[in-house]
């Protein structure tokens, strides 16, 4: 019998929240019969929701930059007009101090508010995990490609400054294109490939540089750019080109530095498209375009490697997702 | 005295009574929800995303001088100077034509090696024939010349081809428009662009020769001729601008066409034509997507631009 009371109290309780909207309608209904101007600040009251919605459309408050400003203003407008039951109050009880206000004029004035270049950040980035998984792929290679997916974890400790970690597995899905085979029957001529297992890296990332873009004038969105390097270690064997028959590699792990830049687009504060160009240069060890003139010395694996190791810079696009964690924070200033 | 069909009854009222509770707070939220539309009005209704914007392309002249660099290239690099000159119609549309031409050609590291080996391969060879047989790696020279003798001449860098210039009309439409804040303390207004069109690209490429001909000792058969191509042409870019009558300007720009890039004979016989058939022809051209990226610099004209309402 106890839960029946109380799901009836419940209801009696929801019940009684529509009957609040209805109560504004009639309200505004009354006031619009008695007074003109109570009418007009009755309408404007419905236009702190509209104003907020604007805003939040834009990308809420300081996203919006110029529009959001302009929101800031009709809220507070709205914020006012709102509060009609005691301005009801003083009309009713001194119609000489009932505030007279033309809404119509007021909103063809201009706002003249202080509008900073960039406003609060959309999305802040201090004290947040960015967990970013990736597609990557090989941009300066004509021979080989080290396509291959890859996931990055960042901690930003300032809103600009973060050290993380990412990963790269390339293990099966090295390409050897079709140009390295034309050159080889065209030309005669081999040329050393190396293929990649996987690779990982300890980094660190600045973010100088953050901005807007306002699409066809109508919508905005948010970006902003970084700076990324670190050091690692990456596998790599070479392919055995020149002597196939005897020769067969191990993986073996470099260090590898890296270098590079990306430009991340939020979709939501939470959320952001990235795209990311890295360099990871470390020094290769290549089959050597040598064969040893007897069978006995092509079999010894102590012939299959070239003497020097050669400086390699591989280039790649990265191109994903970045899911902030936690999703929610908070502005430390008002705006 | 409770009977079992008043306890069944209490049980089913029991069950009833939270379903009717939530169905009236389902009913009360519908009614709460409707009430929230509202016509939009105040300062803001009709207000565009951004006020008073400086529309830098808006019935504008620019003229970009730049220098192109060619990217991911197999066997050489090409540096073009040229400019762009177009006139914006709109902030966010224009029509220009963007012309260049290659000024600086360098063989990659590629090319160098092939040539290095091709030297080498020739040079043995020569020496073998006049030299007693048996001499180490002689006959290997002498068999890889010949296979290769109708893709390679006595020069490789001189048989590769090249882009001359390119001529293209190009429409430009510019949806983004923002701004970059940079260190916290540089602000500059950034557009993103993004063209297309018809490009007109002038080649020197390896001539056609038939069969039989094509062997490095045959006179001519290492010959370079010139021709024109048409090849879309698209890229996307980004204009930061410094002042009212001047941004710095970075494209990235695509020409996919086919072309004999070095002059083989790759293509034309067997399942396909995959496989080559001793002649140069225009099926050993294959498709390259060749890339750009320009760096410029662009005059507007008039120097001062409208502001938005």
């Amino acid at each position: 019998m106890n839960k029946t009371r109380i799901g009836l109290l419940l209801a009696a309780a929801l019940g009684v929240l529509p009957a609040s909207a209805w109560a504004q309608e009639q309200k505004k209904a009354a006031a619009g019969a008695t007074k003109a101007t109570d009418s007009k600040k009755a309408e404007a009251a419905p236009s702190k929701g509209d104003a907020d919605a604007t805003a939040g459309d834009a990308g809420n408050e300081a996203a919006a930059g110029d529009g959001a400003a302009a929101a800031e203003g009709a809220t507070e407008e709205g914020g006012d007009a709102a509060d009609d039951g005691g301005l009801e109050a003083i009309c009713k009880l001194d119609p000489a101090a009932c505030p007279k206000v033309d809404f119509d004029v007021e909103a063809k004035k201009a706002l003249g508010e202080q509008i900073y270049a960039v406003q609060q950040l959309y999305a802040l980035r201090v004290r947040r995990f960015e967990l970013n998984p990736y597609w990557s792929f090989s941009l300066n290679d004509q021979f080989v490609g080290h396509p291959g997916p890859g996931l990055a974890l960042n901690y930003y400790f300032t809103n600009v400054f973060a050290v993380g970690l990412n990963g790269n597995f390339y293990r099966y899905f090295n390409t050897d294109s079709k140009f390295n085979g034309d050159v080889r029957r065209a030309a005669r001529v081999g040329v050393p490939l190396n293929e990649y297992d996987w690779s990982a890296a300890l980094n660190f990332t600045y973010v100088p540089a953050y901005g807007k873009f306002a699409g066809f004038g109508d919508f905005i969105f948010q970006y902003d750019a970084y700076l990324v390097g670190g050091v690692g270690a990456l596998s790599t064997r070479p392919i055995a080109v020149f002597d196939p028959v005897y020769r067969n590699f191990n993986y073996s792990t470099k260090v590898a530095f890296n270098a590079g830049l990306g430009l991340r687009v939020f979709v939501y504060r939470w959320l952001a498209a990235v795209l990311e160009v890295r360099d990871y240069a470390y020094m290769e060890e290549l089959e050597n375009t040598q064969v040893a003139a007897t069978n006995e010395d092509r079999q010894k694996s102590s012939t299959w490697m070239s003497s020097k190791a050669r400086l390699t810079n591989n280039v790649q696009a990265q191109l994903g997702v970045s899911v902030f964690l936690p999703t929610s924070f908070d502005y430390r200033l008002p705006k | 005295m409770v009977t079992t069909s008043t306890m069944k009854k209490s049980a089913t009222s029991r069950r009833l009574l939270p379903v009717a509770a939530a169905a009236l707070a389902l009913l009360a939220v519908t009614e709460q929800a409707s009430a929230q539309e509202i016509p939009l009005t105040g300062p803001l209704a009709g207000a565009p995303a951004v006020r008073k914007m400086r529309l830098y392309r808006e019935g504008r002249l620019e003229l970009t001088p730049a220098v192109s660099f060619t990217l991911l290239d197999e066997y050489q690099r090409t540096i073009m100077a040229g400019a762009t000159l177009s006139y914006n119609f709109t902030d966010w549309l224009g029509f220009g034509v963007w012309g260049s031409f290659g000024v600086i050609k360098t063989p990659t590291d590629l090319s160098e090696q092939i040539q290095k080996t091709n030297s080498t391969r020739k040079s043995e060879a020569a020496t073998a024939k006049g030299a007693p047989a048996g001499t180490p790696g002689a006959n290997e020279a002498i068999i890889a010349d010949r296979l290769t003798s109708v893709n390679l001449g006595s020069d490789f860098r001189k048989q590769l081809a090249t882009i001359d210039w390119v001529a293209a009309p190009e429409l430009t439409v510019t949806p983004f428009r923002g701004k970059l804040a940079l260190f916290q303390s540089v602000y500059v207004d950034t557009d993103v662009h993004f063209f297309a069109g018809p490009a007109f690209v002038g080649l020197t490429e390896r001539k056609d020769c038939p069969a039989n001909s094509c062997n490095a000792g045959t006179a001519g058969a290492f010959t370079m001729v010139k021709r024109t191509t048409i090849a879309p042409m698209f890229g996307l870019g980004l204009s930061f601008f410094t002042n009212d009558w001047g941004a710095l300007t970075v494209d990235w720009r695509a020409l996919p066409f086919n072309w004999n890039a070095a002059g083989f004979d790759s293509r034309g016989k067997g399942p396909n034509q995959d496989f080559p058939d001793g002649r140069i022809s225009s099926e050993d051209r294959l498709f390259k997507f060749n890339q750009m990226l320009s760096v410029g610099y662009t005059l507007f004209l008039p120097t001062h631009p409208r502001i938005s309402p």
